[in-house]
């Protein structure tokens, strides 16, 4: 099984944002020469749809009839879905491997989205998902609903991508000199993941007296495995600080640490990670 | 427990929770109002308790979905605490049964619900609703003071409608329908005839404390504690089963010593409002999940509901005749029973049958579930032990010409067949040596130990050498702590023999 070893895995749903996600997908896949896989997962338990039986009423062996007609709806909702899944995947296999990406596996699981991707996860070496999904025109959120949960249940990079695809060509790490994002400049360093592309390095927040002493760190880490970086500090508030540079600076991918609190202090304090991916239009490399 | 998981069972699916609350609180009404009847207290109790448990269980269950409340099975074991005692030692009862249950949660007693065969949860259901059936018999009886054919009329007017009005329209739950129809028929009408306000005092308020009023003694205590050990047994029992029910409905999982420990603090809170205990309720969590209920919501909408409908129509209520309470009963009790039990009896292996109808006859017999129960698991056990007896092989042959005899044990060697085990070896052959090779067999325990033991000696008396080979390691260790053949003066030991 050495072909699942460091696979790229793109999370799909049955929506038009998937091919997004697999055209980035495919792009990471390429670039890394790694072993590309599409899965979907099929939720058993969704919201159920109105209109039930209110009658109220129990007749002789109640118990057995509705077991049986529940898992008749239940097998009959799985078998539809999983064929119009796999033509789904299959599709977007074939999209994939138009633009280079070799092999690409399709897959579909049971279960429940976080959970399936965080059994996955030894395998892979990026998980690549939407920021919106299927559910995206009936709620008002910017985020998927699956989106914060999934990306706290995993280990491993995530990319996150937004509504269009565009080969990135400028990329921004948001450095805050921590632990994570230290791990982030090396990974970045190290990947072929961005060989060739330019990196800019920003460092924002409060001003801090090493500030300058880890942005140089970054900027030769980079700078010795061939990147052509440019590392600045804009003090301010990172959220502004990193969305603006985004745009005055034509970024396209955006790289950053991601939910390093437990949900407890994000319920009091609010999420940096997800004010962030709010804020920000460009796809996003999250580390954890 | 994550905010996920939290969010998934409240929110997950609010207005099919709503919904589906709305119908469960309308049909726990009726029920409420005939098992405090059964209990023998005001219907006033059951509906405190009904309310009470299902709003707590909606917090504290481990089983979304599923609806607690004022519950048959409850009511048939209080009965006879009420009529001796009355009803402040009830409401004792209920406080000492929920803290037992919590102390059940905590030791994690719902483990001994994989003793419980699937034959006796089918006797327990079966007796359950030819329990609930009977109860219903003296409002029919014509005996009864104002039980007459206007009564026989409205109760077969009310299954008419009952069963014939889902297949016209499923918006609104047909038992209400019945009631109301039946209610404003008789109102309209004058009969004279027994109604729910004949039969005790109904609530005129939101439920408040207070404290059991018994005396805090030992006299007490012993007068409450086997009720309360009953009814421990008994609630865990239908809600654990009907816990596994909603599982298998819904196909997802819940947590059983969570619903233990729920059951313990929803009694105790029901004591103290003058509720009386109760537990999980098969038919109406069929109903719930029917009616598309899913989450904890519907079990909060059901208790809130209900007391609000109560408390504010309480003069309608008690114009309810009895009739229309007895179609709602027959209905609860007509979907309760497994009537795949009749055509089981001929298909299932006959211990199996013999265990379920031991279970249902117990129960009946006695008016306790937890005796049934009882002696459903004990009759189980009992075959199985004699099942698994009969898995046990002794061959043997004889070698070195005759000199030995090698016999070779495979199987089962425990208390049901140490006996055939012992008589399996010929004694009065005449050879110099047995070899008795035990690698295949199991000793399971003492009974089994000592049977060896036996046989070794016996041989050894008629001047045989005994040479046993092949213990496994779980036998091993059984003999190497219980034998004694192998010990110094092992003989003496059983001399008496």
């Amino acid at each position: 099984m050495t072909q699942q070893d460091n696979k790229v895995l793109a999370c799909v749903d049955l929506s038009p944002y998937a091919d997004h996600v697999a055209d980035y997908a495919a792009w990471a896949a390429a670039r890394m020469a790694a072993p590309l896989e599409f899965l979907h997962v099929i939720d058993r338990h969704p919201a159920l749809p109105g209109g039930q039986d209110h009658s109220g009423a129990i007749g002789a062996n109640a118990q057995e009839a509705l077991l049986k007609s529940l898992s008749e709806e239940d097998a009959a909702r799985t078998r539809a879905e999983r064929e119009a899944a796999r033509v789904f995947l299959q599709r977007l296999r074939e999209r994939a491997e138009a633009v280079g990406a070799s092999p690409v596996d399709t897959r579909q699981r049971h279960g429940d989205l976080a959970e399936t991707l965080s059994e996955q996860q030894d395998g892979v070496r990026l998980f690549v998902l939407g920021r919106r999904g299927a559910s995206a025109d009936s709620t008002q959120r910017d985020l998927g609903r699956h989106v914060e949960w999934t990306v706290r249940s995993l280990q491993r990079p995530i990319l996150a991508v937004t509504e269009r695809f565009k080969a990135p060509e400028r990329v921004l790490i948001a450095f805050d000199g921590s632990a994570i994002t230290r791990k982030g400049v090396e990974m970045v360093a190290a990947s072929p993941l961005f060989k060739g592309l330019p990196v800019q390095v920003l460092m924002s927040g409060k001003p801090s007296g090493d500030g300058p002493k880890q942005i140089e760190w970054a900027r030769q880490t980079l700078a010795q495995a061939g990147f052509d970086v440019v590392a600045e500090i804009e003090p301010g508030d990172p959220q502004v600080m990193i969305s603006q540079a985004t745009e005055r600076k034509g970024i396209d991918l955006l790289i950053m640490g991601a939910y390093s609190h437990s949900p407890l202090r994000k319920l009091l304090m609010g999420s940096k990670t997800t004010d962030l991916l709010r804020a920000v239009q460009v796809p996003t490399l999250l580390l954890r | 427990m994550s905010f996920q998981t939290l969010r998934q069972d409240w929110l997950g699916n609010v207005r099919n929770d709503v919904l589906a609350g709305l119908v469960v609180a309308l049909a726990l009404i009726p029920e409420a109002i005939a098992f405090s009847i059964i209990a023998g207290v005001d219907p006033k109790v059951g509906l405190y308790a009904s309310f009470s448990i299902a709003t707590i269980i909606a917090f504290a269950g481990g089983r979304p979905g599923m609806i607690s409340a004022a519950t048959g099975a409850m009511a048939l074991v209080i009965a006879s605490l009420v009529k001796d005692h009355g009803l402040q030692y009830l409401l004792a009862a209920t406080v000492l049964t929920g803290v037992l249950q919590v102390v059940a949660g905590w030791v994690q007693l719902g483990r001994l619900m994989r003793f419980v065969s699937r034959s006796v949860v089918t006797g327990f259901v079966n007796a359950l609703a030819i329990l609930i059936f009977l109860a219903q018999l003296p409002e029919l009886n014509p005996n009864t003071a104002g039980v007459g054919w206007p009564v026989y009329a409205m109760t077969a007017a009310g299954l008419a409608i009952i069963y014939g009005l889902p297949h016209i329209t499923k918006v609104v739950p047909s038992p209400l329908v019945t009631i109301v129809v039946l209610t404003a028929f008789s109102i309209w009408m004058g009969l004279d005839i027994r109604t729910v306000g004949d039969m005790g005092e109904l609530p005129d308020s939101l439920p408040v404390f207070l404290l059991p009023d018994v005396p805090l003694n030992l006299e007490t205590l012993k007068i409450i504690l086997p009720y309360s050990l009953t009814l421990m047994v008994v609630g865990l029992l239908e809600s654990l089963m009907t816990a596994t029910i909603v599982d298998d409905l819904t196909d997802t999982r819940s947590d059983k010593n969570r619903e233990c420990a729920g059951q313990g603090v929803a009694n105790i809170a029901t004591g103290f409002i003058g509720g009386m205990a109760g537990c999980a309720m098969i038919g109406q969590s069929v109903i719930n999940v029917k009616s598309g209920g899913r989450g904890r919501l519907s079990t909060l909408v059901a208790g809130v509901v209900l007391l609000i409908l109560v408390v504010f129509l309480g003069e309608w209520v008690k114009q309810i005749p009895m009739a229309a309470l007895v179609a709602v009963m027959i209905m609860v009790s007509i979907g309760t029973f497994n009537w795949g039990s009749f055509r089981n009896l001929r298909e299932h292996p006959r211990s199996s049958s013999a265990v379920m109808i031991a279970t249902v006859v117990v129960t009946v017999a006695t008016h306790d579930l937890a005796k049934g129960v009882l002696t459903g698991v004990l009759l189980s056990g009992f075959f199985f032990a004699h099942k698994v007896g009969q898995i046990l092989r002794v061959r043997s042959m004889a070698d070195n010409e005759g000199r030995s005899r090698t016999y070779t044990v495979t199987g089962q060697v425990f208390f049901a067949s140490a006996e055939s085990f012992a008589n399996a070896f010929d004694y009065k052959e005449v050879v110099d040596s047995v070899r008795i090779d035990v690698s295949r067999a199991h000793f399971w325990d003492i009974t089994a130990v000592s049977a060896l033991d036996k046989v070794v000696l016996k041989f050894r008396r008629e001047g045989t050498e005994v040479e046993v080979i092949g213990l496994n390691e779980a036998s091993a260790t059984m003999v190497d702590k219980f034998a004694v053949h192998d010990k110094d003066g092992a003989d003496d030991m059983l001399v008496g023999h």
